[in-house]
């Protein structure tokens, strides 16, 4: 889970999964996909009794950012 | 196992001192938190880390290695916030979630780019973007979603 300073530079890493193109995302769509109460939430005392909770939006947020694709669909539970 | 309300207690501890010191405290720091003896704190720290939250310790130590957004370990994502660098993001994509542990304030992202090892600025601030340079970075992961959580560290 890296940043790089260009889609190419991603493309060139020496550690670039063939077929995981779809693993290239925007900054703006990285922040989102961190923005659900999975990752906001971490700092209100009650985190670890709410964390199970969060896990449905934060999917959500993946398909929505993400456009669907099943690179990034979470596991089946 | 020790309850969730003492669980919730010990997470919030740790985040709050990684936060205000930049480092995630040791188990004997635990336990005088909560005036207990350090065997009890190694246990928090042991039951915390059971629970299933994407944290872990050092291999073969009770010290804490990784507490997301954070990492006790140095990595190449440093943050900064105004004017002091004194925190690692555990990831690309968690150094953006850093944010979220300074409401109101811009956290500076600085990083090498892993192909060209050329500089990487972010700024972001409260969930907004406020500045990355080169406009062109980008955040790649080379793991499917499904499989990240076996391959929890390495992504």
């Amino acid at each position: 889970m890296n940043l790089f300073r260009s889609e190419e530079d991603a493309r060139r890493w020496s550690e670039f999964a063939p077929g995981s193109e779809a693993g290239i995302v925007t900054l703006e769509q990285a922040m989102a996909i961190m923005s659900t109460p999975r990752h906001r939430n971490r700092f209100d005392g009650r985190y670890v009794s709410s964390s199970p909770g969060y896990t449905a939006a934060f999917f959500a947020k993946l398909r929505e950012v993400t456009g669907g694709s099943p690179y990034w669909e979470p596991p089946a539970t | 196992m020790a309850d969730l309300a003492m669980l919730d207690r010990t997470y919030d501890f740790i985040m709050r001192r990684i936060i205000a010191d930049g480092r995630a405290p040791h188990y004997t720091e635990i336990a005088s938190e909560f005036r207990v003896a350090p065997d009890v704190g190694l246990g928090l720290l042991r039951d915390l880390m059971a629970v299933g939250l994407p944290n872990w310790l050092h291999p073969h130590t009770d010290l804490i290695a990784s507490f997301p957004p954070f990492n006790n370990l140095p990595t190449q994502y440093r943050l900064g916030v105004g004017g002091e660098w004194k925190w690692f993001a555990q990831c690309g994509l968690e150094a953006l979630a850093a944010c979220w542990a300074f409401p109101g304030r811009t956290v500076e992202i600085n990083a090498p780019c892993l192909d060209c090892a050329q500089p990487i600025e972010v700024a972001v601030r409260d969930g907004r973007i406020e500045r990355a340079v080169p406009a062109t970075t980008r955040f790649y992961v080379s793991v499917p979603v499904r499989e990240w959580r076996a391959n929890i560290v390495y992504t």
